[in-house]
């Protein structure tokens, strides 16, 4: 006779909705680290590099996908969970168009041969940097989930949160502004340059944008965690 | 009369065989939730389980299980009216036992959620309205028994959370996580020690002939609960910082300090267990055991012979061995999620809720409250997820177990009678 637990006890506990979070973030994160490489092939010119470090990103993209694919499928609405569903599958959501973005400028470099304009690269490293700094700190935040977790969301750990939210905050403020000189500077330039390729530019910077308004995002969803 | 006169030994011996069969059952199945918590947390091995489960089932059963078997052996029936026939309630409390037995090992072999406690509660009713009638239910009796079945698992969950908070305040939410897990851990390892001993002390051991004053309860409680610290913190004392795993998890190093102290709450479930499920298990073999070593008289009140309790002990720990390890096993696995300071909190409060039911003579099932008190912890936004869908399945085992443990007791009443009479 084949003996089983008569009591659903062991049924009441399911795995924290917060690691599949955090392991999302890692991937997305990864897609990010790829493109200053990208454009540093493209700045040498380099399409075999380019092409490459693409399909990386477009690679890493998929892989993000499936997580928040099995992620939603598992969190039915009977879950007890320490933060409102909806904040969190919005979360996931969030990070997810990061990875998009990131998978949109691949996809244009890939599609086109670009060229990028001397007077450009200089802001445009600038933006590269601001971008690195608000995904790093937007994964920073994401991975401080399972302290807020011990500690109920409240107290110190939610004192250091708030500030890393804030820090997000102020980066997406700088990184627009770096995006206004880098257009202004496209504008000037633009003249001398192929009008099909400033479309294209404009449309890359604010690929670019993009992504630092969606870490602010993320971060705001985080704040919601905090203000439960 | 002369039924109990010429057939006295069949019953005594069958009553020592069903109460065997039941309590393995018990053993085999539902200990391996109260223990299953530490062993998933990897407080402690499967082997260290099994030998404190051996130690604490059987010193709960002795120590503090006296008053809940007295309530399933003359609570919850009045056989006033068949004073004159007392094979009645003999076949009766033999029929309960077989039911429930039964129903344990069909439940266990399909995988339904049942409760021991509900299902010999329902037996008895079954057997008393069949074979006396509905009257000789103390009904009261019965409205308090389904009202602590509501009430102990939100016990359960209110002490959880309250201890959840005050790890947090404490431990965890401060500037040393460890060095103040290591300088508290001590003191909650002596409310281990503290409660269980005061709530079995207190007036407690009459049976044992050793009846302590307030005073020398809290003097002998507070000894114990020093004992208890003590040996807590020579196992806390060696816990070392862990600086790899604080970077990744800042409160790693401060976690590992509960796990040593899962142990004393392995232990404290382990004899609320025995405290109430034993005895749930074993009062209608008592009660079998009085009517005849008396010679028919059903409204007596000798004391309980300690081998019924032993035996009922035995019984649990011939279960844990042959099969229950396996569930335990199985329950440890998929319960995983559950931190050494989470499994603390909510063993914690779960075994003094079931021990202090045990001293007020209630019946309750100890998986119910454990389930209250992770929920207690859940509320207290301390865990990932908990899977609300749990707790419609057991308020189908308590609705379904009650009609079922009933039904099978009047069929085992008139088989029985029939055998017999």
């Amino acid at each position: 006779m084949d003996i089983k637990s008569t009591t659903p006890f062991a049924g009441l506990f399911r795995t924290s909705p917060f690691k599949p979070v955090q392991q999302h973030m890692r991937l997305v994160f990864s897609c990010i680290c790829y493109i200053p490489p990208l454009l540093d092939a493209l700045y040498r010119k380099d399409y075999e590099q380019v092409k490459e470090f693409a399909d990386e990103i477009i690679k890493l993209e998929s892989e993000a996908d499936e997580i928040k694919q099995a992620f939603r499928l598992t969190m039915p609405n009977t879950l007890l969970l320490p933060v409102d569903r909806k904040d969190l599958l919005n979360l996931i959501s969030d990070q997810d168009s990061i990875a998009d973005l990131a998978e949109d400028i691949a996809k244009v470099l890939l599609y086109r041969d670009m060229e990028v304009p001397d007077p450009l690269k200089g802001v445009l490293d600038e933006l590269l940097e601001g971008t690195m700094e608000i995904s790093v700190a937007a994964k920073d935040l994401i991975e401080q989930l399972d302290e807020l977790l011990q500690v109920g969301f409240r107290g110190r750990e939610q004192e250091k949160v708030s500030q890393m939210i804030s820090g997000v905050r102020r980066s997406e403020h700088n990184i627009d502004t770096i995006i206004h000189r880098i257009k202004r500077t496209l504008f000037e330039h633009e003249q001398r340059l192929d009008p099909i390729s400033v479309i294209f530019w404009y449309q890359l910077i604010d690929l670019l944008g993009g992504i630092s308004d969606q870490a602010e995002n993320v971060a705001d969803r985080l704040l919601l965690f905090l203000s439960k | 009369m002369e039924i109990i006169a010429s057939h006295g030994t069949i019953f005594v011996i069958l009553a020592v065989v069903f109460g065997l069969f039941m309590t393995w059952g018990i053993g085999a199945n539902d200990l391996a939730n109260a223990m299953g918590t530490s062993v998933g947390s990897g407080a402690i091995t499967i082997k260290r389980a099994i030998i404190i489960a051996i130690i604490f089932e059987f010193a709960g059963a002795v120590l503090a299980g006296g008053h809940v078997t007295g309530t399933i052996r003359s609570g919850i029936i009045d056989p006033a009216s068949i004073i004159n026939s007392p094979e009645i309630l003999v076949f009766g409390m033999l029929a309960s036992l077989l039911a429930t037995a039964f129903w344990l090992m069909i439940a266990s072999w399909k995988g339904w959620p049942v409760s021991t406690t509900h299902s010999i509660i329902g037996a008895l009713v079954g057997f008393a309205i069949v074979g006396i009638g509905p009257e000789a239910v103390k009904w009261g009796k019965i409205g308090s028994v389904v009202a602590s079945w509501v009430i102990s698992p939100i016990m359960g969950g209110t002490i959880s959370f309250l201890l959840v908070m005050s790890t947090r305040k404490l431990i965890f939410d401060t500037d040393q996580p460890l060095r103040n897990a290591k300088c508290y851990a001590p003191a909650y390892v002596f409310v281990v020690g503290f409660i269980i001993s005061l709530v079995t002390l207190f007036k407690g051991l009459t049976h044992l002939n050793m009846d302590l004053t307030i005073t020398q309860s809290f003097i002998v409680a507070i000894m114990f609960g020093l004992l208890t610290a003590f040996i807590g913190w020579l196992f806390i004392r060696r816990v070392k910082e862990d600086r790899a795993a604080d970077r990744d998890f800042h409160f790693a190093s401060a976690e590992k300090v509960f796990a040593p102290m899962m142990l004393f709450t392995a232990c404290a479930m382990a004899f609320a267990h025995g405290s109430n499920d034993v005895a749930n298990g074993i009062g209608p073999l008592a009660a079998v055991v009085s009517i005849i070593s008396s010679g028919g008289d059903v409204m007596q009140t000798s004391p309980l012979p300690l081998w019924i309790l032993l035996l009922g002990g035995g019984g649990i720990v011939l279960g844990l061995v042959t099969l229950g390890y396996r569930v335990m096993l199985t329950v440890g696995r998929k319960i995983t999620e559950l931190t050494p300071s989470r499994g603390f909190c909510a063993q914690l409060a779960a075994a003094a809720t079931v021990v202090i039911a045990s001293r007020t003579g209630l019946p309750v099932s100890t998986t119910h409250i454990l389930v209250g008190a992770v929920l207690g912890v859940g509320l207290a936004r301390g865990m990932g997820a908990i899977d609300l869908r749990v707790l419609l399945d057991i308020v189908i085992s308590w609705l379904v177990t009650l009609p079922a443990g009933a039904f099978m007791a009047m069929f085992f009443y008139f088989t029985l009678k029939g055998i017999f009479s």
